[in-house]
Parts: structure tokens; sequence; C-alpha cells
């Protein structure tokens, strides 16, 4: 602490010097790209050339653009499962984990439910893609041998499945941040907790509701925040498996903003889309940020 | 517990018979709470197995077909067969490689870039005190939620004004920027935690700054340099927009983009399609396998921030 006082007489400049090529990388590949992009927004952006400004006319067409918002009631319901089912067998899992009482059991089946992780998430999108085929997929294979092959059909092809198709790769969803955090956070309850729990007569349903669920409150909360931008930047899986379609029944708002962008060449218009969503994310970061610290200190 | 139980009869030693009854039924009751644990246990061990089972199917799966021949796929889809065609992996891996070689690049370079700038910045942010301080250390953080994706547009302007589409530099630049907003706060975050002591003592010792990075903060904090070398090329495995959007060249792809662009006999037979998924997903198994550990302190290093 007496060094900080010290040190506050001279300003060390070599400070600067050793931060300058991070903050320079920094600012210019990732904040002048934002704030260009947001100033163009306004413009009838054509790169290389004059960019008229257009005013709130760009803000305007997303305003009458169906595809955009129905892009929104998508991750909607992806969100609505990622904050639902998405948890709920995390969470059991996770349960169940700490249930096991011989160590290297639940080592080796921790181990096991996590091994999904280590795939690019591109190769686990086009494995669980010829799943659904429909020609060579195993989903229908397997309906056809348990003898529901009316029920088979093309998952990805069919606007009523596709959205619910994507939704369902990787399912059990066990391999991911959820579990990741939901067993690490029960396991780091005390035993002397669990120990007078069991000493009044808690049963394990009891200690779920009124121990667990309570001790790992924190991080369900970190978890809820993640799993809006998680959606908001939710969008490879459905443009490499089904480029949004059928009928624009899976499209995203990533999916739209490239498609603005690179198909219809428009990108004042893209642009717009992308700090929309920017200004979204960061309104949802600083949100959480602040709720986070509020409720966190009243706990501590 | 059970220590109770065997201590009371001993207190009143009316009959030895008391007493060894007494232990046998303690006995008896151990033997009961331990096979009702197995029980629980092996419960537990089934469901999970299931769970298990149904997590890695699409795993095995994959590992199945790519060791059958096509014929044997489209005559039986569903059990394996006999003898494995090991041959599917030499077909794809004319096909994966360049993907792999790419990829490795592009990981290799952009690891020690956010190490060097990582480890840098991070300490002169957690061992100095200079005005701007929390101001640069906030808008590098800030960085950290706001996703690459939502700079796509104009980022992919800027570097076609740079003339830098479908180029190295294109691959490595903003993967660097990504990797490096996270190893800054990582480095920071563990730096903070070093016994200020043994920077007291290198100070007292006549070490420069520059020593004191190079001798001290950076052998410390080797745990850490694990984990963001995990995590940039977890990061290159996974990009997919940027590659997609920017790379045209086809020896320039990195593995996500590139297990799309197979050619020839790897588009029409199952078999050495799912053996170039494998290949190429290998090094980043064997990476997770090594530094499994280093992967779970980045995840809680990084949600340390969000609280």
């Amino acid at each position: 602490m007496s060094m900080v006082v010290r040190k506050r007489r001279r300003i060390p400049w070599g400070a600067y010097l050793a931060l300058a090529p991070t903050l320079g990388l920094l600012g210019f590949f990732r904040y002048y790209p934002d704030v260009n992009g947001l100033v163009h927004s306004f413009t009838n952006w054509e790169p290389g050339f004059a960019s008229p400004f257009v005013g709130l006319a760009n803000y305007r067409a997303m305003w009458h653009d169906q595809i955009w918002w129905q892009s929104f009631e998508h991750i909607g319901v992806i969100f609505l499962i990622a904050v639902t089912a998405m948890w709920a067998i995390p969470l059991g899992a996770a349960e169940l984990l700490v249930t096991l009482s011989r160590p290297r059991w639940r080592f080796v089946f921790r181990t096991l439910l996590i091994v999904p992780l280590a795939f690019s998430p591109v190769i686990q999108v086009l494995t669980w893609e010829f799943i659904y085929d429909p020609n060579v997929g195993v989903l229908n294979h397997f309906l056809q041998g348990v003898g529901l092959g009316a029920l088979a059909k093309n998952w990805l092809g069919d606007p009523n499945t596709a959205l619910w198709a994507l939704i369902f790769i990787n399912f059990p969803w066990v391999a991911g941040l959820p579990f990741l955090i939901f067993s690490s956070g029960l396991q780091n309850i005390p035993r002397e907790v669990f120990d007078a729990a069991s000493v009044d007569g808690a049963g394990r349903l009891k200690r779920f509701f009124f121990i667990d669920l309570p001790m790992l409150m924190r991080q369900i909360r970190v978890l809820f925040f993640l799993a809006v931008v998680f959606v908001l930047q939710y969008g490879f899986a459905a443009f490499i498996a089904t480029q949004g379609g059928p009928n624009n029944s899976t499209t995203v708002p990533v999916l739209r903003m490239v498609d603005v962008a690179f198909q219809a060449d428009e990108w004042g218009y893209a642009a717009a889309l992308s700090s929309t969503l920017m200004v979204i994310m960061m309104i949802v970061s600083g949100l959480s940020l602040l709720l986070g610290r509020k409720r966190g200190g009243a706990a501590r | 517990m059970s220590s109770t139980s065997v201590t009371q009869p001993l207190e009143c030693p009316d009959s030895v018979v008391t007493i060894t009854d007494d232990i046998g039924a303690v006995r008896r009751h151990r033997a009961r709470r331990v096979s009702r644990r197995t029980i629980i246990d092996l419960t537990v061990a089934a469901i999970l197995s299931v769970m298990v089972f149904i997590a890695l199917f699409p795993y095995l799966y994959m590992l199945e077909t790519s060791l059958k021949s096509n014929r044997e796929f489209l005559g039986n889809a569903v059990t394996p067969t006999w003898p494995p065609h090991f041959g599917n992996f030499v077909t794809a891996w004319g096909d994966v490689a360049p993907y792999i070689l790419t990829s490795l690049v592009v990981a290799a370079v952009t690891t020690l870039g956010c190490i060097a700038l990582g480890s840098v910045s991070g300490y002169v942010l957690s061992r100095f005190r200079f005005p701007g301080r929390n101001l640069f250390f906030g808008l590098i953080a800030l960085l950290l939620m706001v996703p690459n994706v939502a700079s796509l547009i104009p980022l992919f302007v800027l570097m076609k004004n740079l003339g830098l589409l479908n180029t190295y530099p294109d691959l490595i630049i903003p993967q660097l920027a990504a990797e490096t907003v996270f190893a800054v706060v990582l480095m920071k975050t563990y730096i903070d935690q070093l016994p200020e002591e043994l920077f007291d003592a290198a100070k007292v010792d006549g070490a420069s700054a520059g020593r004191t990075y190079w001798s001290i903060t950076l052998p410390l904090a080797r745990p850490i340099i694990g984990t963001v070398a995990l995590f940039s090329v977890i990061g290159v495995w996974s990009d997919y927009f940027w590659p997609e959007l920017t790379i045209v060249t086809n020896s320039l792809r990195t593995v996500p983009v590139g297990v799309q662009f197979f050619q020839g006999e790897l588009t029409t037979a199952y078999g050495p399609l799912f053996a170039g998924y494998l290949i190429a997903s290998a090094p980043l198994l064997i990476l997770f396998v090594v530094l499994a550990r280093n992967f779970l302190a980045g995840i809680q290093g990084g949600l340390a921030v969000d609280r």
C-alpha cells in the first residue's frame, strides 16, 4: 500500500508504452469498426465509394422488416428452451453426479459428459445434420425400427420442425457451460451444510430445494445473462444446417444481418442491424453487471 | 455416529453378551448402510450412463461409420461391420491436412501474440498505479461482453479497405484481438492474486520493471498461459462466420469452414467423410486431454469478471 502512495507522485510513462500495443490493436480492430459501423448505419454505405447520409432511413427500414422481427421470435423460442430444458437437464445431471459417493465414478461420469465440448461446434452441427438426414439419418432409421416409420420426415427441411431440429442439436445439452457451472457450484457447497441438514432430517428433495438451489442462485443469474447473449449471437448452426430456411422458418438476427450485407449488398442497412444487435448486447451486459454487483454485494 | 452406540453399553457393563451383541448389531447396521449406498450409487450410475450414451451417441456413430465402406454403410447403417476400413482415414487425410495446418498456424501465432500482449498488459494493469488505469481495464473488459459477431459487418469493410481479405493476417488479427481481451482479463486477475511481497522484494533488490516481468511474473503465470493457449485453439476451431465470409482460397480455410469443402470421394462416401471429421477434431481433442484442468480455470476466470 505504501508503494501506491509513493507511486502517485510520479506517473510511470512506461506503463502507457507497455499498454500501447494492446490498446492500439483493440482500438483499431474492435472499437473503430464498431463506431464506424454505427456512423455508417445512417448512410447508404457503399464501401470504397461515397456513402450519402440518409438519416434514419435504415432504421425505418428495419422497423418494417418482417423477416428481422420474425428472426427475433425464433431466438425468443430458442431462449425459452435455453433457460428451461437446457438448464434442467444439466442441473439434473449435476445433482446425480454429486449424489454419487465414489469420487472416481464422479470423475469418470463428469469427464464422459463433457467430451462433446472437445469437438469443434461446426463438426457437432454437421454430425447432427447427418442424424436428421431424411434418407440415411439415424433418427428416421430409429423411428422405422420401432414401428413409428410414419413419423419419419425431413426434419430440417420441414418448416414445422426445422427450428426444433436446430434446438435439439446436442441434446441432452449436458456438455456446456450450465453443467460445468452447476456441477462445480454443487461441489463447492461445504460438506458440513449437508451433514447439518441430514441431522435435521432433510431428505434429498428438501436438500435440493432448500440448500442446492439457493446456493446456486448467483450462478443462475450469471447464466441467465449469458443465455441472452448466447441467443443474440446464435447463427452458425442455422447458417450451416438450414440457411435460415425453409421459408425463413429458422432465420435468426445474425443470419438476416449477413444476408442483407453479403446477398443484398446493402451495407448501410446491414450496419444498422449490426449496430442494433450490438447495442442490445451492451445493454444486457451492462444490466448483468449492475444487478450482479448490487445483489452480490448484499449477499456477501 | 456409530461411536455412541458402541460406548453406551460400555458405560453399563452388565454382561459381556450385551457388548458383543451390540458390536454385531453395529456391524450389521453398517453393512446395511453400505449396501444402501451402493444401491443408490448403482442406480445413479445407471441413469448417468444412459445420459452419457445419448450425449456421446453421435460421436460414437461418427466413429463407427468412419470405419465402414460405403457399400457396408448403405446396406447396414446402424450396426458395426467387420473388418474396419482404416483406409478411410488415409483417404481423408489429404483433404483435411491443409485445413489443420492453416488452423495450427493461426492458433500458434494467435497464442503467442495474445500471451505476449496479455501478460504485459495484465502485469502493468495489476502492479502499477497511473491515471487511466481503471478506464483502460474497463475498456478492455467491456469487449469481453460484446461478441465478435456484432462487429462482423464493419470489420469486413475495414479488412476489405486494408486489402487484407483472404490472407493470413485476415485470419489472425480478429482472432488475436478476441483472445487478447480474454488474456488481459485473465492475466490481470491472476497477477492481482500473487503475493505483493514478491514484487516488493524484487524492487528492493533493484530489479527493473522489465526484469520483474520477465523473471517473476511470467514464470509464475505459467498455469494461466496454458489456459490462454487452450482457449485460443478452441477459438480457431470454433470461429465460423469470419473465415466463411472472408476466405476463398481453399488452403487458407481453417478447420470449421474447411470440413464443408471436402472434395472428390469425401463428398460421396460417408466413411471417409466421417474419418475426415474425426481427423479434423483430433488436435483439439488431444489438447483438451492435456489441458483439461486449464479449461475449468479459464471458465471460472471468465465468469469472475461477469459477476
